[in-house]
């Protein structure tokens, strides 16, 4: 339906702004190579100018679709970034910056975030970007029928949303709310695209149109989706002419593509990373790019006493200490990737006093080497005794006996499991496994229907997102699956959301984090380190916890490598 | 013949109706959660925006109450929209189907190319050559289509840069150069995927070809003065029936075989369409897939119903009989 005239059509008009970007990129090359030779140590000026190229990144799932609000999904996401501008969005050390806001300010009480729109700034279909497209955003977000799941959040504590003029908008929340600037890191839409049509089906579903570095092309389904450089960038034109996506489902694949030459991204298998580092034909092809997501692995025990086990503190704590995560991470991910202690990693500052009176957590340092006799000692002050006789620990004749719910399409899950399942054997408990689909185990998960099961949780930049994996108003519908329940975490979380005052507001997410150690209602894991590989014909690519595309200027900063083709 | 068509036509009906039930039943039976399917699988819900999204979608009706919606909806030939996008079920099989189609003609033309040659010498003569190449089809053949992906990927693509390995080429070229472009993005998926059907091709034509040419036959035809290109029309008509019947032998693997095969070279066809219609629970997209397998299916058998006995005389009787038995 798609795919047949208009996709020429689109593919015609491409041609004209490409040509454009050839003269321009022509009269730069001009302008740059007459009279001096190119210094090694270029002024960011002059490289900055240097443009053109065409960067192939590899995308393992297609989009469901590209309207901004309700393509939550990564892949959406991914190429929303580069299409449109959020108000403000955050630079690789996940500080806040502005984008299409060049500023704002909020009122002493807390409760007024009041942004300045740069001016000027128009949409590439050339319709001036406004007040009233951020206005038209929320309203769409807030839209049951707009299916915004992925976006509605943060929004859900907004009383009003205004534009009293063209160049400002004023956010008006129901109580102080620290979160709220992060909240506008959401894509702003084209309002006059979207009125008087069916929101879900709109042609610029398929053909967004924004404010962003990148202009669309071209979405060949199933194939690649085109952008192209926007010249009339307000920050001025991006170092590529085009950016594709490709859509290459296999890992696999995408990695032999990126030695074939064919993407210029990729991910490199953790098993052959190391080897890759001193390859020195790959160095001279590829330069190397390392991050740590903020994702992290962990265990959920259901423990609202649906099974014997998991109510109890000190069974948790035990079984946390006698997984080996150390050793995981050290064998298994060849050292690449992180054991994680804490689920707040990453998201508060390293060091970090507890407020004066709290007591530090008796397992706190859960995450070093596995501790098999303080772990049968809890279990013994428990009520699980290991028989003379020998075999499962038994409290009142029942055995320690459960199942973990693993999602069977990760490596990850299905290696630490077998390796978890070893380490808690030695300590009298067996644990069987049962592998399922993602969606299995997402709605097994949300039903309570388990005793222990392994997830992830992909955490934002900011702490307050812990809220859905620890505030018991999250365990029916949200994503606290191993049912904790705490009344003081969950006052500390509220407090901490209309704090204002960033030390004031640390020391309460310290607070929560030190309960966590004590409750454990989970078994913090790990967090795999992302190895990629970029082509050297490019430079500008900079890592964060969210790849080299998820922060500002992401892809905007990559251009041609100097002396490269 | 009408009434042969038109019966047979109708006797496909209850299978069809069976098989979408069947899809239904274990697309039902896989546990889900609608919401889960809105958000994509990945969306943080919190359980507010997750019970505002349960507000929004309709109440979720039974399992029975879906498919009399579903089969209501084909039959006014509307297979309804995919839950991933919204858009029509169609327009998301149309944009698939060409892929598949050319893929698997391709890899179909690839076994009956290397397979009928090697089949013909192989009556011909014995040992040699060919039983040296039929040895080796039959090695090949217990290949795992995925391991001879990667390995042809390996070394064709990367380590040599002969091909393309993956994909389906750039499509902005002009005319002829996007033609050839698209050949050489389809010699690796096709030779994976005529891998396996290679040795089954030979050995199956090896046997025909030895039926038909039976000594004595070819004897008889040659006594009659027949040779060169006159032999080989006066034998064609019978040969072609089981090179006819051995497609129904090839394609289900290939249909099967091609799904890996497309997640493996990124070939945007409706293997993929399926593997993400499963693991998304989009069951609009999933059981259009079945129902046009089970049609493609079932018109194979019906085309060949009506295409053997046009030529082989003694179906032709046997149709004939069967049209006065009912008058």
């Amino acid at each position: 339906m798609t795919c047949g005239m208009s996709g020429r059509a689109r593919a015609g008009l491409a041609l004209l702004p490409l040509v454009t970007a050839a003269l321009v990129t022509a009269a730069l090359v001009a302008a740059t190579t007459t009279g001096c030779s190119p210094a090694r140590d270029e002024p960011a000026g002059r490289a900055a100018a240097r443009r053109g190229g065409r960067f192939v990144f590899p995308l393992a799932i297609e989009p469901a679709t590209l309207n901004f609000v309700s393509g939550t999904d990564q892949a959406s996401v991914m190429v929303e970034r580069l299409v449109a501008d959020s108000l403000v969005d955050h630079d690789a050390d996940l500080r806040v910056v502005p984008r299409l806001a060049a500023s704002w300010e909020i009122s002493p009480d807390g409760r007024v975030l009041t942004f300045h729109l740069r001016d000027g700034v128009r949409f590439h279909d050339g319709v001036a970007c406004t007040s009233a497209d951020v206005v038209y955003t929320w309203e769409r977000i807030m839209d049951p029928a707009s299916h915004a799941v992925g976006r509605v959040d943060p929004f859900l504590p907004v009383e009003k949303v205004e534009a009293p003029d063209p160049v400002t908008v004023r956010v008006t929340y129901r109580e102080p709310y620290a979160p709220a600037l992060r909240g506008w890191e959401i894509p702003i839409m084209p309002a006059h695209l979207y009125r008087g049509t069916d929101f879900a089906t709109a042609p610029a579903n398929r053909a967004p149109v924004g404010t962003g570095p990148f202009r669309f092309v071209s979405w060949e389904a199933g194939r690649r989706i085109v952008l192209a450089a926007n010249l009339d960038y307000w920050a001025g034109p991006p170092g590529l002419d085009r950016f594709e996506f490709a859509i290459i489902p296999s890992a696999d694949t995408a990695y032999q593509a990126l030695l074939a030459g064919e993407v210029d991204y990729a991910r490199i298998p953790q098993a052959v990373a190391a080897t890759r580092a001193e390859d020195p034909e790959f160095r001279r092809r590829f330069s190397e790019v390392r991050y740590v997501p903020l994702f992290f692995n962990y265990i959920a025990w259901r423990g609202d006493g649906s099974n014997p086990f998991f109510a109890d503190a000190r069974v948790r704590r035990a079984l946390g200490m006698a997984i080996d995560r150390r050793g995981y991470v050290r064998s298994v991910l060849h050292g690449l990737g992180e054991v994680v202690s804490s689920p707040f990693r990453g998201l508060l500052p390293p060091s970090g006093a507890l407020p004066a009176g709290d007591t530090p957590a008796a397992g706190a340092a859960t995450a070093a080497t596995p501790d098999l006799e303080t772990a049968a000692t809890l279990l013994e002050a428990a009520g699980w005794r290991r028989p003379s006789t020998g075999g499962l620990r038994r409290r009142n004749g029942t055995p320690f006996r459960f199942k973990l719910l693993v999602f069977a399409g990760g490596d990850d899950h299905v290696q630490f499991s077998q390796v978890a399942q070893d380490d808690l054997r030695r300590l009298g408990i067996e644990m069987t496994i049962e592998r399922l689909d993602w969606q299995a185990l997402l709605s097994r998960l949300r039903s309570g229907d388990f005793q222990a099961a392994m997830s992830g949780f992909i955490p934002g930049p900011d702490a307050d997102s812990l809220y859905g994996l620890l505030h018991s108003s999250q365990i029916d519908g949200g994503q606290n699956y191993a049912a904790f329940r705490d009344p003081d975490t969950d006052a500390w979380f509220l407090a901490a959301r209309r704090t204002l005052d960033d030390t004031a507001r640390q020391a309460l997410y310290r607070r929560i984090e030190n309960r966590i150690a004590t409750e454990q209602p989970y078994a913090f894991l790990f967090a795999p380190a992302v190895i990629a590989g970029v082509s050297a014909r490019f430079e500008g690519a900079k890592a964060s916890p969210q790849g080299i595309l998820g922060h500002m200027p992401g892809a905007f900063a990559l251009r041609p490598a100097a002396g490269g083709s | 013949m009408t009434g042969y068509i038109l019966r047979r036509a109708l006797v496909t009906l209850p299978t069809l109706l069976g098989i979408t039930l069947v899809a239904f039943a274990i697309l039902n039976l896989l546990p889900t959660d609608p919401l889960l399917t809105w958000s994509d699988g990945t969306a943080p819900l919190s359980a507010e925006a997750a019970s505002r999204l349960r507000d929004a979608l309709q109440p979720d009706s039974g399992p029975v109450t879906r498919y009399a919606t579903w089969l209501f909806g084909l039959l006014r030939f509307d297979l309804g929209r995919s839950l991933r996008d919204g858009r029509p079920v169609t327009a998301v099989l149309a944009e698939a189907l060409p892929w598949t189609l050319v893929l698997n003609l391709s890899a179909l033309a690839a076994i009956y190319a290397v397979g009928l040659p090697l089949g013909w010498i192989g009556a011909r003569r014995r040992g040699g050559a060919a039983a040296a190449g039929r040895a080796l089809l039959l090695i090949l053949s217990v290949v795992p289509p995925f391991a001879a992906a990667l390995l042809l990927q390996r070394l064709l693509a990367v380590r040599l840069g002969l091909l393309p390995l993956q994909g389906t080429g750039a499509g902005d070229a002009p005319g002829v150069a996007a033609g050839v472009d698209l050949l050489r993005h389809l010699v690796l998926p096709t030779t994976c995927l005529a891998l396996a059907g290679w040795a089954y091709a030979a050995r199956y034509a090896r046997a025909a070809f030895r039926a038909i040419l039976a000594p004595e036959a070819l004897a008889a035809a040659r006594a009659r003065g027949l040779h060169g290109i006159s032999l080989a029309r006066h034998f064609a008509p019978n040969s072609a029936l089981p090179f006819v019947w051995m497609v129904a032998g090839i394609v289900p693997a290939l249909v099967s075989g091609s799904v890996v095969i497309e997640a493996i070279f990124s070939w945007p066809g409706l293997g993929q369409v399926l593997l993400r219609g499963v693991e998304g629970r989009d069951y609009p997209l999933v059981m259009a897939l079945m129902l046009l397998s089970a049609v493609t299916v079932l018109a194979g058998q019906l085309v060949a119903d009506l295409v053997l006995p046009a030529i082989d005389p003694r179906l032709r009787d046997l149709v004939a009989r069967d049209e006065n038995v009912r008058g």
